[in-house]
């Protein structure tokens, strides 16, 4: 069926001079050169993170130094830009496979050596100046007379992972970077430190089963607090979350100005989420004055808290049954009464789930944001272990264990029955 | 002879700029008071033909008239009000699975109440009166508070047909109404809607997988395939060869009983 | 009359009557804490054991307490529709037929909820728990709006971020007589978490075997080891990532990136190892059945019936872990375990908010990164 828009398909091919077709010849450019040069970067990209690993590693183990280039920049380019051509030409490269295509002839048969040479130095100029991959098909795939096709695997047999190019390249990669990782974290006389200094540690393992019983009341009291810190932060981000998730579903946000509101709130959520609930705890320690360290965690745990709750939510949002949404909008419902009857009962479930799933990470990270000054029981192992006290130290952690395993139970125990 | 009360004329939908056509200038008219079963193989064009009527789905190009107002020039707003005459049933019945069946079959009086009352699910008493007249009239009185996925098939079908029902109707839109169940069960639904055909007079436009249900209730029989018309007629002049060219070389009717 | 119910309904309705009083005796108490606690605060001050204000009674206050709460508890069960009758839904009998009314109403003739027992409970606790949060968290609305001096200066200085020291280390922060620069320390941090990645998920994986009922559960010997397994599990996931990483950071070195790689490798194991072993737990016995049918033996059972099954579930969890253990490895060494929050805490310290912004923009964008990659990698293997 040629392409154009419906009056020209009724009355047969558009004009080339009409705006309709010039229209098409760059919506199905952009179409390819956005598949071409994605497969194309990733490959690049995957040669050039082996390539800066390999020589990682090479300057650490001879050197000690840390650096990641041997050879000038131009030549790194060049090597990068041929590999990734090579990788592409004569095989089934990243890309390919996570585009899930291949290089095949137009007939459909393998293509021959002869074509493949012939693609790769094509390669070059279709896919190096860009633009001409605004031709569909492109001139390296004309020129050669192959094509990207999906890849199925009809008629084949599998190979082991160790014949593929990709497989190679992975394990490559993996050995590498594991090789670059112990090089660059773990020391010897760390290791050695290890295993000889268990012994200190003894007392504190020993006191898991004979707990200091002087200081319950003070524990339980922080515990309290914790718990506390764990519940406020999580009910006021449930607040702010709620409405903040209609904003960030894609399909509830549609128009230039939803996309926009949903745009700026999808990426700032993105960015605070990056965040983890320590570095904000630390941040609100610096606002707020010192004696109300436990208000400081509370808010740390109140901005992480909305943040991903509103992905959560959102997420839940956008996979919800357009079935339902249909049949009330048959009815002559607006807008509020479909977000009423069609959307609200099927999230409410979900949301609360969510919520649960939330109160349980806030417990975990409460333990922990004390730790930093935060207020909570996490403050005061931080204060016995820091002074030596393992005992104390030890029945803290056991309280800690306590409540957060607990609060695990309950909240999947509640979570199983919503579902 | 009367004006037709569906009138519609070159109805096309295009998809991804002309690659993709699901319908493919359209037209046909049903009289007031037929029941009009739409046929033809999965991926014909038959869900696309009917959302275009009630315009749950945009025409690329086309007019559709209904009791001579032309639907596809109204406004969105305008469009709302006159949906609340098109009633519709879905293959997957499409109710709010943990509200009750009462809640579900108030939402068909959605267009007609003020927003702020159906926010806060504050249906008239009259409205509720008419639920529950509508309830016994598909036989469910007794299910009316209780939870709609406890129901089975058949049950949340006959739910769906009450929700369509509490809007007063002129026009019912029936997506595949008895492709997800038992043929027993189907008979039972199809018979309500065709009472609402004979008994309340609404025109019925009803797409089915089975021929010999669309003979058995039809009074006009269209068939789609690949999205044109290639069938418009009564159903008993559908012999053979027409069987064939509507489903295929390959296909063979199948009754159900 | 009513009706005979079988005796094993009896008795289960029995036990949840008394779960139901239990519920309601528990929230008793929780309304006598929330008591002593703002009597204490407001009137009773105890001077010097500030920290003990909430728990400490006089001598006949425990069971005062005590009994005085069981005894509200009762006296709610026997004159309404309590709180824990309403959470466990023991539903009170009604024999005769609806009405028109009731049906034309859809509510069984019941009072709206805030004029029922259970409804006024449960605001009751909703109220105190909302006021008592907001007194032990010291919520302060005031501290929100009106910043420290210090956090003023931060927040002068932060916009625009200092990249200087991006590529180049800076001479003024050293580890362990090393420079490092941004790159170079969030290039170790990566590496931290990718070990403890690794490491975690190898150890985890067949230790999520020995942690499977379907695979432990055909003698006591299995029973025995499941249930250390899972103890286990249990108890190393239920102590964060943090705190572990103040005692490995004891035991090694404070500051020492094999700490965190410890720590990390140590809460990965028990959550890897509950999330494998509860996806084992949850396979299809089909493929079971068919290879012990064919006569296959307990590895091959495994080999050929559960792990395909489990298998791209397990790579899901290990990105959905990878992504976690990045972040956590970028703020570890705030408590001792090494990488890149040693930078972020020494320019808090002395002050230095440019380049602090510009550390916290790397970690920013490293783990935003990581979450797409992970999260786009997740929805394909799915």
């Amino acid at each position: 069926m040629p392409p154009g828009y419906p009056e020209a398909y009724l009355k047969g091919k558009p004009r080339w001079m009409s705006l309709d077709a010039v229209a098409d010849f760059f919506y199905f450019g952009f179409r390819n050169l956005r598949k071409q040069l994605s497969i194309a970067v990733l490959d690049m990209g995957a040669v050039a993170v082996l390539w800066l690993l390999m020589n990682y590693v090479i300057i650490r183990l001879s050197t000690g130094q840390i650096g990641y280039t041997l050879v000038p920049w131009w030549i790194f380019g060049v090597g990068v830009v041929e590999a990734a051509a090579l990788w592409e030409s004569f095989g089934r490269s990243f890309g390919h496979r996570v585009a899930r295509l291949e290089l095949r002839r137009t007939d459909g048969r393998e293509p021959t050596l002869k074509q493949k040479v012939l693609y790769w130095l094509l390669w070059h100029v279709s896919v190096l100046p860009l633009f001409p991959l605004l031709l569909v098909p492109s001139p390296h795939e004309r020129g050669s007379g192959l094509e990207l096709r999906p890849f199925t695997m009809e008629g084949r047999v599998p190979r082991p992972w160790w014949r593929t190019s990709t497989g190679i390249y992975v394990a490559w990669l993996m050995g590498v970077a594991l090789t670059a990782a112990i090089s660059v974290t773990v020391s010897w006389e760390d290791l050695v430190r290890l295993f000889t200094k268990a012994g200190t540690t003894a007392k504190f393992w020993r006191s898991f089963f004979s707990p200091d019983t002087s200081i319950i009341l003070k524990t339980i009291r922080e515990l309290i607090v914790t718990v506390f810190m764990a519940m406020t932060a999580t009910s006021f981000a449930v607040l702010v979350a709620v409405p903040l998730s209609f904003l960030a579903a894609r399909n509830l946000m549609r128009g230039v100005v939803g996309r926009f509101i949903y745009t700026v709130i999808r990426v700032t959520m993105s960015i605070i989420r990056s965040i983890e609930p320590v570095v904000w705890a630390i941040f609100f320690l610096v606002w707020v004055r010192v004696e109300l360290a436990p208000f400081a965690g509370v808010l740390a745990l109140f901005v992480h808290s909305v943040s991903d709750l509103t992905k959560l939510y959102a997420e839940r949002l956008e996979s919800i049954d357009p079935g339902l949404i249909e049949a009330i909008a048959a009815t002559g419902a607006n807008r509020l009464q479909i977000l009423r009857y069609a959307v609200i009962p099927q999230i409410v479930n979900p949301y609360i789930s969510f919520t649960l799933y939330r109160w349980d990470i806030n417990i975990r990270m409460a333990t922990v944001v004390g730790v930093v000054g935060g207020g909570g029981i996490g403050q005061a192992l931080f204060f016995y272990l820091t002074g030596n006290l393992w005992q104390q130290a030890g029945t803290v952690m056991l309280f800690i264990i306590a409540l957060v395993w607990g609060i695990d139970y309950l909240s999947a125990r509640l979570r199983a029955k919503l579902a | 002879m009367a004006e037709p009360y569906l009138v519609v004329e070159h109805l096309t939908k295009v998809y991804e700029r002309g690659h993709v056509v699901a319908l493919k200038d359209v037209s046909f008219e049903v009289q007031k008071g037929e029941f009009l079963v739409i046929i033809g193989l999965s991926g014909s064009g038959k869900s696309t033909l009917l959302r275009c009527i009630n315009r749950l789905i945009e025409p690329t190009k086309g007019r559709i008239f209904i009791d001579g107002v032309e639907i596809t020039k109204l406004s969105p707003r305008q469009m709302r009000k006159f949906r609340r005459k098109i009633g519709m049933i879905f293959q997957h019945f499409n109710l709010i699975k943990r509200a009750t069946v009462m809640t579900n079959v108030l939402t068909g009086r959605l267009g007609y109440n003020p927003t702020w009352r159906t926010l806060l699910g504050l249906f008239p008493r009259s409205d509720r009166e008419l639920a529950l007249k509508n309830l016994e009239r598909v036989g469910l009185l007794e299910k009316a508070y209780v939870r709609a996925d406890e129901l089975s098939g058949g049950q949340q079908q006959r739910v769906g047909i009450a929700r369509a029902l509490m809007q007063q109707p002129e026009l019912l839109l029936a997506d595949e109404p008895v492709s997800a169940l038992d043929p027993a069960t189907s008979h039972s639904v199809m018979q309500y809607i065709e009472q609402m055909n004979r008994e309340d007079g609404v025109t019925v436009l009803a797409s089915l997988h089975f021929l010999s249900l669309a003979r058995r209730y039809g009074t006009r029989i269209i068939a789609l395939k690949d999205g044109e018309l290639v069938f418009d007629g009564l159903p008993e002049e559908i012999d053979d060869r027409k069987f064939k060219e509507i489903y295929g070389e390959e296909a063979e009717e199948v009754e159900v009983r | 009359m009513a009706r005979m119910l079988p005796a094993k309904v009896e008795r289960g309705r029995f036990r949840r009557r008394l779960i139901a009083l239990f519920l309601d005796w528990m929230s008793w108490g929780y309304v006598a804490y929330g008591v002593m606690y703002f009597l204490n605060d407001y009137w009773w001050r105890i001077p010097l054991e500030r920290f003990y204000s909430t728990l400490t009674l006089p001598p006949w206050g425990w069971p005062a307490a005590v009994l005085g709460t069981l005894a509200m508890a009762v006296v709610c069960e026997l004159t309404g529709y309590s709180l824990g009758e309403r959470a466990l839904k023991l539903e009170r009998k009604r024999e005769r037929p609806l009405t028109k009314e009731e049906l034309l109403r859809g509510r069984a003739a019941g009072k709206p909820f805030w004029r029922t027992q259970w409804g006024i409970m449960a605001v009751l606790l909703l109220a105190l728990t909302v006021a008592l949060g907001w007194h032990i968290v010291k919520i302060d609305p005031e501290a929100l709006i009106h910043p420290s001096p210090r956090a003023r200066e931060m927040l002068s200085e932060i916009f625009p971020p200092d990249f200087r020291h991006f590529r180049v280390p800076d001479p003024a922060f050293e580890l362990r007589g090393l420079p490092y620069s941004i790159l170079d320390l969030m290039v170790l941090t990566i590496f931290m978490a990718l070990l403890a990645t690794v490491l975690g998920a190898a150890v985890a994986l067949p230790l999520s075997f020995l942690g499977a009922r379907n695979i432990m559960g055909f003698s006591p010997a299995g029973w025995l080891v499941y249930g250390v397994v899972r103890g286990f599990f249990n108890i190393f996931r239920s102590i964060e990532t943090m705190l572990w990483a103040v005692v490995f950071a004891i035991w090694i070195r404070w500051g020492s990136p094999l700490a965190g790689i410890m720590a990390l490798t140590v809460h990965t194991i028990a959550a890897l190892g509950k999330l494998y072993s509860e996806q084992v737990e949850g396979i299809d016995p089909g493929p079971v059945e068919a290879v012990v049918a064919a006569g296959g033996s307990r590895a091959e059972v495994i080999r050929y019936a559960v792990l395909p099954q489990v298998i791209p579930s397990f790579w899901a969890f290990t990105l959905y872990r990878w992504d976690i253990n990045v972040r956590m490895s970028t703020v570890i060494a705030l408590v001792g375990g090494g990488g890149i929050g040693d930078m972020l805490f020494y320019y808090k310290n002395e002050g230095k908010w440019a380049l602090l912004g510009a550390v916290v923009i790397t970690i920013v964008a490293v783990v935003w990164a990581m979450d797409y990659l992970s999260g786009r990698l997740r929805e394909r293997i799915t």
